[in-house]
């Protein structure tokens, strides 16, 4: 998302308290503005920068920029922020704010703290702690920040399920099994002790053989590990999604089902994690459960909201680098695209794939043109169509072709 | 710390001037973000896309402090075993079958097969157990390549320091070895790894940067063809190419128009090394549409850097 102006002023102003105490205050004071617009940076970078700074020459802005930079920032995206909260905190302060004779101040409070880690007087921690506990009285204060929702009253349609074909649910079934077979599949690169395999494992096989005083008369071979990815599915459920939403339930239903490790989720101007709602053999049931229980059914959408409680709430215990997203939506979002954007980026960085299917991708002059589709797109891994049975087994194919180029 | 008293003759300048002479040219910041590192014993995260120098940083940071670089190339899969240490075990079988023969004393072979003789160093164990009076370059590279296991292993390894060999007991380095970590950025680098890092980005070189790195590697490279192929390379990068070639395609670019004798891009030139630049046929085919649609338009860089050079 992009930060505003304001934003990053009023980032900046928040933590004036803390200024104007010598450099390390500044300092101090300048990471908690980075933190508060979203830059992570852990007390430990700030000491070392602080370290830093007594090694060079602060008055030059070019050599304070980058000592301050490399310390405090710690991946790209994040550098063009970092310039700017920069330009803002230290305008026209560099050099009249700081004279040489600070630094040296500094470096002396410095030794001493080094010197005694526990020293009360050690200006480092007592400021640090100032900081952090003002920091955390104006946490208590600050409310989570709202987003606005497209509409306040959800739909609470009721759908009706049962016109779904017993022929045709067992075809979508099978389909969905060869779907999860192929992604259940994806070959680790770790190897594990196997008793047949492709390699020697020499390790093993000696320490194995010790009991035989060291003649080699039982070989441990390794194998690749089998790698099972976790899915998790974001299903839209939204009323532009309507005429799919009984495809989608198969979906969901099947591949839970048939795989372990799947949860499922569904969204529409908000989430809803329903995994335990279709944990069932018992497919009319579930229909039954979730038309009941769900809201939001056929209301509208707000992809980036909906992702932004999935990365909060969900993604720190249910993401991993193994986990394949699969978000079924056309990307009609009616919510704020900034966000939308942010919050595929942060979702990229924590899983595996992000794979996209799209019913509408289906008409052959559709273009992702549409604001949520656009947004999305530069963080999607895979984007493919979903709109019948057939497009479902091409989806297992390509899953497949996928998955080799990668691993292999 | 050590390492920072050692250093302390060492300067921002003087750091840029020695990479300079070993014909690595870097800009201030980067030179800034090396003399912290080796001053608070710090490693450094770089970043960038392919072929922007990234590795060579470490190369020539080794010759500069005449030390030796220890490399670690990362792979998904790699493990402490071949990241740390691994005893070997055919010749402490070949010794015990020797014994054997000549039974000697049982007590005294078990400690004589665990011992440094028989350990096979690899290249972590090796950076920490340098003598202590030149530490050496550790580059551990492109660390995205690795997976979440073996980073979580390098964190503890990095944050101490030491190393602990059951049968031998813990070796800790005597000088901190000067840490380098690459990454392509395919995946997300954990943070915590990150936050024991001075992290730099290296970007693409600007017209004057890659200027004078191809005239320092190519002192023979005549100034009008250095011009062209930096406007060249310049343009190119703005144009959207899967991959965009980085300062290493310059290079080889350079090396190859010398061998081939050419003085001047004109498009028999680029078509018949455009090879050197562009891997991927979809990006060849794209240059060449440029090329012919003008878009990139050789007779203008040729004009251009004919007045630049007057």
């Amino acid at each position: 998302m992009q930060i505003s102006d304001q934003a990053i002023l009023q980032a900046v102003g928040r933590f004036s308290a803390t200024r104007g105490q010598g450099l390390v205050a500044n300092l101090l004071a300048f990471s908690r503005a980075l933190q508060q617009v979203g830059i992570k940076v852990s007390l430990s970078q700030v000491i070392d920068a602080a370290r830093s700074l007594t090694l060079v020459d602060i008055a030059r802005k070019a050599d304070f920029y980058i000592v301050l930079c490399s310390n405090l920032v710690s991946e790209k995206p994040d550098i063009a922020l970092f310039a700017r909260v920069f330009d803002c905190f230290w305008k026209d302060r560099i050099p009249e704010e700081f004279p040489l004779a600070l630094v040296e101040v500094l470096t002396i409070q410095w030794e001493k703290t080094r010197g005694k880690l526990d020293d009360p007087d050690g200006s480092v921690q007592v400021v640090a702690a100032k900081a952090a506990s003002q920091n955390s009285d104006r946490n208590q204060e600050s409310e989570l920040p709202s987003f606005p929702t497209y509409s306040l009253h959800e739909a609470l349609n009721k759908k009706d399920f049962s016109e779904m074909g017993i022929e045709e649910s067992r075809a979508m079934s099978r389909a969905i099994l060869l779907i999860a077979a192929k992604i259940a599949t994806q070959v680790s690169r770790r190897k594990q002790r196997a008793v047949k395999g492709e390699a020697i494992d020499l390790r093993w096989s000696m320490r194995k053989n010790v009991k035989y005083g060291g003649e080699i008369l039982e070989l441990v071979s390794r194998k690749r590990r089998i790698k099972k990815p976790r899915i998790i599915l974001l299903c839209d459920v939204s009323g532009s999604m309507d005429c799919y939403s009984r495809f989608l339930i198969q979906f969901m239903y099947g591949l839970q089902n048939e795989l372990w490790g799947v949860e499922t989720f569904i969204f529409s101007t908000s989430l809803s994690r329903i995994s335990h709602l279709i944990r069932t053999r018992d497919i009319e049931g579930t229909l039954e459960r979730l038309s009941s229980r769900v809201l939001g059914w056929s209301g509208g959408t707000n992809i980036g909201s909906s992702l932004y409680t999935f990365n909060r709430e969900f993604a720190s215990t249910l993401v991993t680098h193994r986990t394949v997203i699969v978000i079924i939506s056309d990307g009609w979002d009616r919510g704020d695209t900034g966000l939308l954007e942010q919050e595929m980026r942060n979702l990229k960085r924590r899983c595996y794939k992000i794979i996209w299917l799209n019913p509408l991708l289906a008409s052959e002059n559709y273009e992702p043109l549409c604001k949520g589709m656009q947004a999305a797109l530069p963080h999607l891994d895979l984007l493919l169509p979903a709109h019948n049975l057939h497009s479902l087994m091409a989806l297992g194919r390509t899953l497949q072709r996928y998955c080799q180029i990668n691993l292999l | 710390m050590a390492i920072a008293v050692s250093h302390q003759k060492l300067t921002i300048e003087k750091i840029q001037e020695a990479l300079r002479k070993q014909h690595y040219i870097c800009d201030r910041s980067l030179a800034t973000v090396i003399y912290l590192s080796i001053t608070l014993g710090k490693p450094v995260l770089l970043e960038g896309e392919a072929g922007v120098g990234k590795t060579e940083v470490a190369k020539v940071l080794a010759e500069m402090m005449e030390t030796k670089l220890i490399r670690l190339q990362c792979y998904e899969g790699l493990d402490a075993n071949t990241a740390l240490y691994e005893w070997n075990y055919p010749k402490q079988m070949l010794r015990i079958k020797l014994e054997e023969v000549y039974h000697e004393d049982r007590k005294a072979m078990e400690t004589a097969i665990f011992t440094e003789e028989y350990l096979i160093k690899r290249p972590l164990l090796e950076a920490i157990q340098g003598d202590g009076a030149t530490p050496p370059v550790l580059l551990i590279d492109e660390i995205d390549r690795a997976d979440m296991e073996f980073e979580a292993f390098l964190l503890e390894v990095l944050s101490d320091f030491q190393i602990t060999i059951p049968e031998i007991g813990t070796i800790r380095a005597k000088t901190h070895p000067y840490v380098f970590l690459t990454s392509n950025r395919t995946r997300e680098i954990h943070d915590a790894l990150k936050r024991r890092c001075l992290y730099h980005w290296i970007d693409y070189p600007t017209f004057e940067k890659e200027y004078e790195i191809i005239t320092t590697k190519f002192p023979q490279l005549r100034n009008l063809l250095a011009e062209q192929i930096c406007t060249f390379m310049q343009q190119v990068r703005q144009m959207n190419f899967y991959k965009r070639p980085g300062i290493a395609e310059t290079l080889d670019w350079a090396s190859a128009l010398l061998a081939l004798n050419r003085h001047e891009l004109d498009e028999d030139t680029v078509e018949e090394t455009i090879g050197c630049i562009f891997k991927y046929r979809e990006d060849l085919h794209h240059l060449r549409e440029e090329v012919a649609g003008k878009r990139l338009d050789l007779d203008q860089i040729r004009k251009e850097s004919a007045e630049l050079c007057t």
